[in-house]
């Protein structure tokens, strides 16, 4: 069986088939062809660990993940944690995933009518287990990422509904115990909601005492498709599929009726009326949605002016013009129209969810565009914000102030874009936008950003080298490794860090081991004047000259000239290249035009 | 018959489309049931039969009969 076969018949089987999903995961040994990214996986949980590898390998799979899997006994997690030579250190695994169970920190209750000092130590101490292990991990395998799941509180309470009332019930230590991960986990530790789907499935359910006592489940294994997905989804977030932006549709999806027919006056948004209400709890949704940082779009079949009548003048509405990043309005397909979308704001196909009330639009964009996420909208509009909610299709591994700031970026790029139209040339136009541009060493708190770039951008990306956090952090202490973090602002918005850099001296030549911006800054100058900044470090280093490498991946074909464009020229001879790429190409900024070597771009203001 | 509908669901865990039980097999007989496969049996008996094991059931079978039975138990109540 090929990888894509199976990973087809994974997505026809629905999350509470349990026994389909454990028997596509019997299957897995059948797979011959991996043409999947390759991920290294170590779970530890309970005794039914088996089965939830299993069925979380296989769902992967829908996420072009191929797992490759080490199971640790739960009993055995301190052995293995706390000993240097143990099996999970052989294995190197990329992620760990803890799924603990609320009776391993039982014993740490606080006991009746203890104050909130010792109830305090409690938690301190239930928390201090964990942090030992993350700490040791850490240590040992200082790349890996934690996930840990909290943990899902019984609805056993001897205390009754006075537990509530009481810091020291069993029930509130657990709740105490899940603050505590939310609040004290590091960085490199993800805490997983567990407790959350069991409260989404309902806890009468989704505890299973007999799963328990029979094989020490924590849960009832009838919803491991759900379990499993909630821990797969985020590892699509974590290499690198997460998704960015909503693509929405107007008539029936943000309101009732057909604005065409009723006049921005005439659809169905009244507050008054029951089903004009749904429309509206959407909308404040999806406001939710553009405050966390998710890029809103409209995509509709319509004449523009009547499209955009009612976000000027219906009253109830309550998105604004000013929330939508990119509108589309015409009679073209649909599947046309979010290329479009994709094109106007930069952002990959792979990274939109669309969500439209019409199920052939919808089968359209599934058919033409695999890659975009299709919300199944049920129809009734008072479940519209629950569909797209429960699709989780906005996990994210981090939230960063850049991710906030960025949607203002985008409403205000529709403004630049007008602002090109009333310019001359382009020169002008980029003089127009007083652009402040900025270099240097990053500094402590800019470290998660830098990585985050680095780890996110898929298309200015020469090598699509990621790091870690502590691998950056280590480059900052040697002398062989020199950083650059670009930031840019201009009239309309500051962008923040927006361009990174890794360079390495090797021998008397610097080697630009990685290079990515944020394809939000495109077109700008920017590239030339982080070129320039690169030869003039080199230059301090005494190095005769600068090497640049290109590695082509499926995403990144628009930095395929850039070297060449900047003055390098190509290398014929691939010896010593850093990586065996046969595709790989290899470019010499020779010392000759290092010497005066000079790019042009239009900055208000230059601060290095 | 519940056997010949066990003996499906054996086929489909144990990958072996030829594989005939009867009451008198164990887990002895078969190589590939351990714990794991156990768990599976149980799990889509469950939802075949659209019926819950009760824990005394559960820690007690030590063939295939006592399955059946255990089925036949559950169904008739």
């Amino acid at each position: 069986m090929q990888f894509n076969e199976y990973k087809e018949m994974v997505s026809k089987i629905k999350l509470y088939d349990y026994a389909s999903l454990l028997n596509i995961g019997r299957k897995w040994g059948k797979i011959e062809n991996f043409t999947a990214s390759k991920m290294k996986i170590a779970v530890i949980g309970s005794a039914s660990i088996q089965l939830i590898t299993s069925v979380l390998r296989a769902l992967l799979t829908k996420y072009d993940i191929y797992a490759e899997i080490y199971e640790g006994e739960y009993n055995g997690i301190m052995m293995d944690v706390f000993d240097d030579k143990s099996k999970l250190y052989e294995f190197e695994p990329e992620y760990i995933v803890m799924l603990p169970d609320y009776r391993d920190i039982e014993s740490y209750c606080p006991s009746m009518l203890s104050d909130f000092q010792e109830i305090q130590t409690s938690v301190n101490d239930a928390y201090e287990q964990y942090a030992k292990i993350f700490e040791r991990i850490h240590k040992i395998l200082p790349q890996t990422q934690i996930i840990v799941s909290n943990f899902v509180t019984p609805f056993f309470e001897p205390l009754g509904n006075l537990a509530t009332n009481y810091l020291f019930s069993k029930r509130s230590f657990y709740r105490y115990m899940n603050l505590s991960f939310t609040k004290n986990h590091p960085k490199y530790v993800f805490v997983l909601d567990v407790e959350e789907l069991a409260e989404f499935i309902g806890k009468k359910d989704f505890i299973s005492e007999s799963a328990y006592f029979f094989n020490k489940s924590s849960f009832n294994l009838e919803y491991i498709g759900f379990y499993c997905d909630l821990i797969a989804r985020q590892f699509e977030a974590f290499s690198g599929g997460a998704r960015k932006c909503l693509v929405l549709d107007l008539d029936n999806t943000l309101w009732g009726g057909v604005v065409g027919d009723l006049g921005y006056d005439g659809i169905l948004l009244d507050p008054n009326d029951p089903e004009g209400e749904a429309f509206l709890a959407f909308q404040r949704y999806i406001l939710e949605l553009k405050k966390r940082g998710i890029i809103i779009s409209v995509c509709s079949k319509n004449d523009e002016e009547n499209a955009k009548e009612p976000f000027e003048k219906n009253e109830n509405m309550i998105l604004k013009l000013s929330d939508i990043s990119s509108f589309v309005a015409n009679w073209d397909d649909k599947a046309t129209n979010i290329r479009r979308i994709s094109n106007e704001l930069n952002i990959g196909i792979d990274s939109m969810v669309f969500f439209d009330d019409n199920p052939t639009e919808r089968e359209i964009v599934r058919t033409y565009l695999p890659e975009v996420k299709v919300i199944e909208v049920p129809e009734d509009p008072a479940l519209y914000t629950r569909a797209l909610d429960r699709e989780a299709s906005f996990e994210w591994t981090q939230l960063t102030k850049e991710d906030i700031g960025r949607v203002e970026t985008y409403a205000n790029n529709n403004m630049r874009n007008m602002l090109m139209s009333s310019c001359v040339d382009y020169d002008d136009y980029l003089i127009n936008l007083q652009m402040i541009v900025e270099s240097k060493f990053p500094a402590d708190a800019e470290i998660e950003r830098f990585v985050q770039l680095t780890n996110k951008s898929n298309q200015f990306n020469l090598r699509t080298q990621r790091y870690s956090e502590a691998e950056i952090i280590g480059m900052k202490g040697n002398n062989l490794y020199e950083l650059l973090a670009i930031k840019l602002e201009d009239r309309f918005s500051k962008y923040g860090i927006i361009g990174c850099v890794v360079m390495k001296f090797v021998d008397n030549y610097c080697f630009i081991e990685n290079w990515v911006m944020s394809c939000r800054v495109l077109k700008k100058g920017v590239e030339n004047y982080t070129i320039e900044r690169i030869v003039e470090i080199a230059k301090k280093h005494g190095c005769s000259k600068v090497v640049g490498e290109f590695i082509p991946t499926k995403k990144n074909s628009m930095v395929r000239e850039l070297y060449t464009t900047l003055g390098f020229e190509l290398e014929n001879d691939k010896a010593g290249l850093e990586n065996d790429k046969a595709s790989s190409k290899r470019y010499i900024l020779t010392q000759e035009k290092m010497i005066n070597y000079k790019q042009t771009y239009h900055f208000k203001e230059v601060r290095k | 018959m519940i056997i010949n509908e066990l003996q499906a669901i054996f086929r489909e865990i144990f990958d072996n489309g030829d594989m005939v039980i009867t009451r008198e097999t164990t887990a002895d007989d078969v190589e590939a049931w351990d714990s794991l496969t156990h768990l599976q049996l149980i799990m889509e008996i469950e939802q075949a039969f659209k019926i819950k094991f009760k824990t005394s059931q559960l820690k007690n079978m030590p063939n295939v009969g006592a399955m059946i039975d255990a089925i036949e138990e559950l169904r008739n109540k």
